[in-house]
């Protein structure tokens, strides 16, 4: 019972006092009144220590704060490692209940282990000598049985009394022992209750003990913490008061210094004022001397001012006055005006009303007449249309009818002709000469190569080439009667060409009035009228012009050899050489780039030539040179336009207009018009009809194909016919008498044979007298 | 319940004037603005027919009258007496969430602690409320054991109190069944310390006559099944905690074995009961003579629990068996805390433990105090240690190990660092082993306690063992602190240590 107890009672102070030599004697004591007193004397020792060092130095206040907190929070640490090992101290010590409470009861295991071993060994030994006791009893119960004597049989049964006797005495030692033992037990486990209840208030006691221990030492140590806390904020605050004071100091001798300073400074700032203010004052009264002498001055000027004023005042009233009455004048002219103007206005818009509303009518009117216009055109157009279709179908007709009746009166004179000749040569033995006339050789119907008009043509050529484009070349070669080879698209595109450059030509108000129409019938009107104003009238004039835009290209291109230009005439140049120029330009397209240069040369050398030119002609034609410049100028504008989109047209036709600078044209047109008014001067304003076919001549031809006999060879036909007649009538005869004749004979054969088939039958030998010795055989 | 008009009333006139002022502002109140003083006392007068007592009225309307210093101010408002009214008759009408809630707070500050439970249970939830009625009902609350909830701690230890006598075959079962419905929500653990056992006689358990026969007959144990938890643990939906002891309290000198026994019925029913309740977390049933058999039983119902975390079957009769069990439980379930201190376990039982532990990975604690599993078991278990990388508690005080399992254990100490507590005491270490175990600690930097008292350990090494403790303490400490400054303290620390 005692020595766990004690044990668990000693343990914390052997605890403690084993803990007390390391942690050192004078902080860490086990005395907490020497443990207080020494923290204190550590505190009051490092309290000396920063304040001589806050007199001594200054600078390192930082360093000095970061120690201050280094110092409380050792304090702190301090403080918390005491507590801890308090903490455990008083937990050890409570708990050293339970584990002396453990190893008694481990104890107390061990040693009834043993007693049970012992107990059970006992009991065993126990049973064994019992057993032997009983075996012993039993053995002699037998004996017993065999005994007669019941002297021995009683001696016997004694024994066995005793010896079972003995036995349960045995028995009941032992059971006497145990529950000896379980009474101790009792006891024990009494005791154990005891002990137990001691232990529970024992370590009820320690807790106690320790919570309040445990309470007390927070409570010091907290105190020790806020205590060292204050020490750390007091001594922050001397310091920082000294610091304070020391600067407040500072401050105030330096206030001081800057007092003196101040003071000296405004003495010194007076003293400059007075000086000042002296020097003011006398300059201020020189200025005010002159000023007054000035303001005089100025007031006599004034006066003179104040006169002039008055002046002016009065003038001014009279104009002022004469001004109102004008005003007034003007006042009332101006009502007037303006009566009229209202008036003006209201007729204006009258008429502003009427004039719209004529507009509007003429435009419905004019919408309307266009309209049909617009129609009309195109039944025109249509009907043109089928007029030339069937002209041109009329004609083949005629052609062909013509080609019958010729063919039919050519095979009848070639009849007349052959008979002609045999008579001739048979019957009249002279050598026969075939006659030779004109209209023999005629084949098809006579033409007459009739004066177009260059309108005309060029409204052909337009057509031809539209219908060109429509049908796409369904009759190349079936162009009218374009001459000298030049293909009729040559000739629109050169046509279409000068209708583009020469627009001057044409009066504003046709262009205006053309805008609505087809391209086509522009160009045509367009071209109508560039023809009129440059004179050209007929086909051959037209043509002329187109050679000699190819002419002035060929020249061009062979820049040196060709004459001037308009020595050239059109007439002249050959269609083969037309055609070998073309194939040079061929050629030469392609080198183009290249003569450019030789371009400019020529077209130098044309300028040259055309002044030669109009230095000759100047008198004829003034207003043309007008023109020419206009012209120069407008080229020169469009040169630019045009160019681009012309030269890729070039290469798809081989005698390309456009070949032909637009520039040039202008000049071709000036030498062409020069040209063209030499040989003629009047002009002819007569119009041929269109597609009236001559047919004068054709009786005359047809009356000369009858004529092909002349009468006096008729006379000798007749003459011969009638002598003819005649021989023919004789040898008629003749002929009968032939066939008499032949007649006759053959008569005569026949009989010959009848006769020599009689003689040479059978028959014949049979009769008596045979025929045949009769008759004598005519003998041949 | 003061009357306002009245300065000093006798206590006689108390319980009347008590009455006055609730019927009278109700109707009084809209009234009484323009002649309070008139009114009142008119009224006071028709109402005195109905409460009969007419002189205690007169002397009301006298008082009333003549107060000069009775204001409208001093009426109580509308609210009040309504609240009051609903306080009052909270019992057959219990209106509190239809109030607003200050309203709420009122009446709840008023209503009286011994309302019915079936009224408060499930209606109120203030935590004041059941903090008077604990704080009434038991001199020494722990609310802190409870969750922190008066409420739950209400009804946690009203439940335990009702089993606490229930008497099997006298108190009626219904009793504690009632109560289901009302404190299933409510209760979390049940601690219970005694279960009696059924009377067999019209005496009670404590009478002692028949203590002899109590002791003997394993004929009488089926008559000493103890109340069955099944109908119940099932009714708590929120069950997590069960503290069981199958035996008598205050028993002292009435003593008798039967008191404490812990029959296979009972264990059979415990079994099925911890098996259903799937919410359970903690599992004691200590002091109980739990045998082998009973323990194996309950550990095989126990295998692939889903929540259960501690297991306490400390101060029983467990032996190798059981132990063996318990090891089969490690591996199978989720186990944090194992209690097998004060058993029976030997040798066998702590091999197969330690094998179990050698792979666990949810073991924190074990405890194995007060068994005796000598030095084969504390050898293996120390084995077991090197592998296992989750333990960080081991009690093995009072096992007669000795200078062989020292010398394992210092071993392990030197590289295990999960451990933080180790308890030895009561052993034979020996000088030898504690020099050893010193050498193991100079390694370790993670533990955290090391229990060598009454160990045979010399008092230098013991010393030195727990300086070593200290600076790992220290070190813990900084850790959990901060751990960035972990070093620049350390190293201040070994410095103070060095100085001390």
């Amino acid at each position: 019972m005692n020595p766990p107890g004690s044990l668990g009672v000693l343990e914390p102070n052997v605890d403690e006092q084993s803990s007390t030599p390391i942690l050192g004697p004078s902080i860490h004591s086990d005395n907490p009144q020497e443990r207080i007193q020494a923290r204190r004397l550590r505190i009051a020792a490092r309290l000396e220590a920063r304040r001589r060092e806050a007199l001594g130095e200054y600078l390192d206040g930082k360093k000095e704060s970061e120690e201050d907190q280094s110092k409380s929070y050792k304090q702190k640490e301090e403080s918390r490692l005491k507590l801890a090992k308090l903490l455990l101290c008083g937990t050890e010590l409570v708990t050293n209940i339970q584990v002396a409470t453990d190893i008694r009861e481990t104890h107390r295991r061990a040693e009834e282990e043993e007693i049970k071993r012992q107990r059970v060994e006992k009991l065993e030994n126990e049973v064994k000598t019992s057993q032997d006791k009983f075996d012993e009893i039993t053995s002699k119960w037998e004996e017993g049985k065999q005994k007669r004597i019941p002297q021995e049989l009683w001696e016997m049964l004694n024994t066995q009394q005793l010896h079972c006797a003995g036995l349960i005495e045995d028995k009941n030692k032992l059971i006497s022992e145990l529950q000896q033992e379980l009474k101790s037990k009792d006891d024990q486990y009494v005791k154990d209750l005891k002990k137990q209840s001691d232990d529970i208030c024992l370590l009820l006691e320690r807790m106690e003990e320790q919570v309040k221990h445990v309470m007390k030492n927070f409570r010091q140590e907290l105190q020790l913490i806020e205590k060292a806390f204050e020490v750390e904020r007091q001594e922050l605050l001397t310091s920082n008061k000294k610091k304070w004071e020391r600067a407040l100091q500072a401050h105030n001798s330096k206030e001081l210094e800057y007092l003196m300073n101040r003071i000296k400074k405004v003495e010194d700032y007076e003293k400059e004022l007075n000086k000042q203010r002296i020097w003011d004052c006398e300059e201020y009264n020189m200025i005010k001397i002159k000023l007054e002498q000035d303001v005089q001055i100025l007031e006599q000027q004034l006066q003179a001012m104040k006169a002039t004023y008055q002046l002016n005042q009065e003038k001014l009233e009279y104009n002022f006055q004469v001004l109102k009455k004008r005003d007034e004048e003007s006042t009332v002219i101006k009502s007037q005006q303006k009566r009229k103007i209202n008036r003006l206005h209201d007729i204006l818009n009258n008429l502003r009303v009427k004039y719209a509303k004529q507009i509007k009518q003429f435009q419905e009117e004019n919408q309307s007449l266009t309209l049909d216009y617009k129609r009309l055109v195109m039944q025109f157009k249509e009907l043109q249309k089928a007029m030339r279709h069937f002209a041109l179908i009329d004609g083949e007709k005629f052609r062909d009818v013509w080609l019958m009746n010729e063919d039919e009166a050519k095979d009848l004179i070639d009849r007349v002709f052959a008979a002609d000749r045999i008579i001739h040569a048979q019957h009249l033995g002279l050598p026969w000469t075939a006659p030779d006339f004109w209209f023999l050789k005629n084949v098809g119907p006579i033409s007459q190569q009739q004066q177009k008009s260059a309108t005309q043509i060029v409204e052909e050529v337009l057509m031809q080439t539209e219908e060109e484009v429509e049908e796409t070349a369904s009759e190349p070669e079936s162009y009218l009667d374009l001459p000298k080879q030049v293909s009729a698209r040559t000739t629109k595109k050169i046509l279409m060409l000068l209708c583009d450059e020469s627009g001057f030509l044409i009066e504003s108000k046709l262009l205006s009035l053309l805008l609505p129409l087809e391209k086509s019938e522009r160009y045509l009107l367009k071209l109508d009228a560039i023809f009129s104003a440059l004179g050209i009238e007929s086909e051959d004039d037209l043509y002329k012009l187109v050679n000699f835009f190819l002419k002035y290209r060929a020249h061009r291109i062979l820049s040196v050899q060709v004459k001037p230009l308009q020595q050239a005439s059109v007439e002249q140049t050959s269609v083969a050489s037309d055609l070998e120029l073309e194939e040079q330009l061929e050629m030469e397209e392609e080198q183009e780039e290249s003569l450019e240069e030789e371009e400019e040369q020529e077209e130098g050398l044309e300028e040259e030539g055309e002044q030669e030119e109009d230095l000759e002609e100047e008198e004829q034609k003034e207003e043309e040179e007008e023109q020419e410049e206009d012209l120069v100028e407008e080229g020169v504008q469009e040169e630019s336009q045009v160019e681009e989109g012309e030269q890729q047209e070039e290469k798809k036709t081989l005698p390309s207009p456009w070949l032909i600078h637009p520039n040039d044209v202008l000049k071709i047109l000036e030498a062409f018009v020069m040209s063209l008014k030499k040989p003629r001067d009047p002009r002819p304003p007569v119009r041929v009809p269109k597609a009236t076919r001559n047919d004068s001549r054709d009786s005359e031809y047809w009356h000369a194909l009858t004529t092909v006999i002349s009468p006096t060879k008729q006379n000798l036909w007749d003459a011969l016919y009638s002598a003819l007649q005649k021989y023919h009538l004789v040898l008629t005869q003749r002929a009968k008498l032939l066939m008499e004749n032949e007649a006759l004979e053959q008569q005569n054969t026949e009989l010959q044979m009848l006769l020599q088939q009689y003689l040479d039958s059978k028959i014949n030998s049979q009769l008596r007298v045979p025929p045949t010795q009769v008759l004598r055989m005519p003998t041949k | 319940m003061q009357d306002p008009g009245t300065p000093a009333p006798p206590m006689s006139a108390l319980s009347h004037s008590s009455v006055a002022p609730q019927e009278r502002p109700s109707t009084v109140g809209p009234t009484a603005s323009t002649q309070p003083s008139k009114a009142s006392v008119t009224l006071v007068s028709t109402k005195s027919k109905k409460t009969g007592s007419l002189g205690n009225v007169h002397r009301m309307r006298r008082i009333i009258a003549e107060d000069a210093e009775w204001s409208l101010a001093i009426v109580p408002l509308l609210t009040e007496l309504c609240i009051q009214h609903i306080v009052k008759n909270f019992a057959k009408n219990p209106i509190l969430k239809q109030l607003l809630p200050e309203h709420q707070q009122k009446v709840l500050s008023h209503l009286s602690t011994d309302l019915p439970l079936e009224v408060t249970a499930n209606l109120i939830e203030d935590e004041n409320y059941w903090r008077r009625c604990c704080m009434q009902r038991w001199p020494v609350c722990h609310v802190a054991r409870h969750d922190g909830s008066w409420k739950h701690m209400f009804f946690e230890r009203h439940l335990e109190n009702l089993l606490k006598h229930f008497i099997p075959g006298t108190t009626d079962p219904a009793v504690i069944l009632n109560l289901v419905p009302l404190c299933k929500n409510y209760v979390r653990r049940i601690r219970m310390d005694q279960f009696l056992p059924p009377v067999r006689l019209p005496h009670t358990p404590r009478t002692g006559d028949q203590s002899d026969s109590g002791s003997e007959g394993d004929m009488d144990e089926p008559d000493t099944d103890h109340y069955q938890l099944g109908d119940l643990v099932a009714g708590l939906s929120y069950l997590e905690e069960l503290d069981l002891v199958y035996g008598v309290k205050d028993c002292g000198m009435n003593f008798e074995w039967n008191l404490f026994l812990f029959t296979f019925q009972d264990c059979q029913s415990l079994a099925a009961t911890i098996k259903a309740c799937h919410t359970l977390k903690v599992f004691r049933l200590t002091r109980s003579k739990v045998d082998d058999d009973k323990a194996r039983i309950l550990i095989r119902s126990l295998l692939d629990h889903p929540a259960l975390e501690e297991l306490d079957l400390s101060h029983n009769l467990i032996g190798d068996r059981g132990a063996r069990g318990a090891a089969k439980l490690l591996s199978h379930s989720r186990l944090r805390v194992l209690n097998l201190a004060n058993n029976q376990v030997r040798a066998p039982g702590a091999q197969s433990l330690a094998h179990a532990l050698a792979h666990n990975t949810n073991l924190i604690s074990l405890n194995l105090r007060l068994n005796c599993i000598e030095d084969e078991g504390g050898q293996a278990l120390a084995h077991a240690l090197q592998t296992n990388k989750c333990l960080t508690t081991l009690h093995l005080g009072g096992n007669e190990l000795s200078e062989p399992t020292a010398t394992l254990l210092s071993q392990v100490l030197a590289f295990n660092t999960t451990l933080t507590s180790i308890n030895l005491s009561c052993n034979h270490i020996g000088l030898d082993g504690g020099k050893q175990l010193l050498e193991g600690m100079t390694d370790n930097k993670t533990l955290l306690e090391f229990d060598l008292r009454l160990s045979d350990v010399a008092q230098e090494s013991e010393y030195l063992i727990g300086q070593a403790l200290c600076a790992n303490r220290e070190a813990a400490r900084q850790r959990a602190l901060n751990p960035s400054h972990f070093m620049s303290s350390m190293t201040a620390n070994v410095l103070e240590n060095s100085a001390g």
